[in-house]
């Protein structure tokens, strides 16, 4: 499927699952929407209380804890290059996270929504943006940069 | 000598090392310079002159002072 035929659809599980390569128990999206691919995705995580997590985070107050909502923002960025032609089902990995701000708690049945912003992709290394929302309250929102090493690689010293 | 101060800065945010150090620095010398490493100096460098590197540059750009013969061909000089 080319770049164009692909901007603005939206992926469940098995779709997402074929672009990027995390899998069950840190897979943090269940559904993307209005990918454009090198440019935007809209990733979609609910949270039940049968998360693995939640009882241990913590027993009498449970809570999505911070990284696993940062790791769902990097997901959902991963899906604004990995849907760019040549790039599905690649590795990718983090090389800075920056900003990274939690505005409010996230507890059992909530769903946080994550609008991520490609700004550059250039020799394997992709640089975003983000913000989310529980309903219509800012969550966490954060800046990164990640590489796909694969490409990477084609410009490193011999 | 400011090409150079920020030719040293970038190095030195990119990989927390002291500028004592810089002097003779070679790829993958130490652990911070490694292939992912490499190209966050890169893009880095790229920001901080505000230039756009060829590939091949890329892939020479093997030690602290290669990195300043290469960066000439960009009209960046680096007097001591």
């Amino acid at each position: 499927m080319n770049n164009d035929k692909m901007e603005g659809q939206s992926f469940g599980i098995p779709e997402i699952k074929a672009f990027q390569q995390n899998r069950y128990p840190l897979l943090f999206l269940d559904r993307v929407e209005n990918v454009i691919p090198g440019k935007f995705a809209r990733g979609i995580k609910c949270f039940s209380y049968n998360e693995w997590f939640f009882p241990a985070h913590f027993e009498d107050d449970p809570s999505v804890p911070g990284f696993i909502q940062v790791e769902a923002l990097v997901q959902t960025f991963l899906m604004t290059f990995l849907t760019i032609d040549g790039f599905k089902g690649e590795k990718a990995m983090g090389l800075t996270w920056e900003k990274v701000k939690f505005k409010r708690t996230i507890v059992p049945g909530e769903c946080l929504t994550i609008e991520y912003h490609l700004t550059s992709i250039k020799r394997g290394i992709a640089k975003g943006y983000s913000t989310s929302f529980v309903g219509e309250e800012p969550a966490c929102s954060a800046e990164f940069m990640v590489v796909i090493p694969s490409v990477m690689q084609k410009f490193n010293p011999k | 000598m400011k090409n150079l101060a920020t030719y040293n800065n970038v190095f030195k945010e990119s990989f927390a090392i002291d500028e004592q150090k810089l002097v003779g620095l070679k790829y993958q010398d130490i652990p911070e310079w490694d292939s992912v490493g490499h190209m966050g100096l890169m893009s880095s460098l790229e920001e901080a002159f505000n230039i756009e590197m060829e590939i091949d540059d890329i892939i020479d750009f093997s030690s602290y002072e290669k990195g300043k013969e290469i960066l000439a061909k960009y009209n960046l000089t680096f007097n001591e």
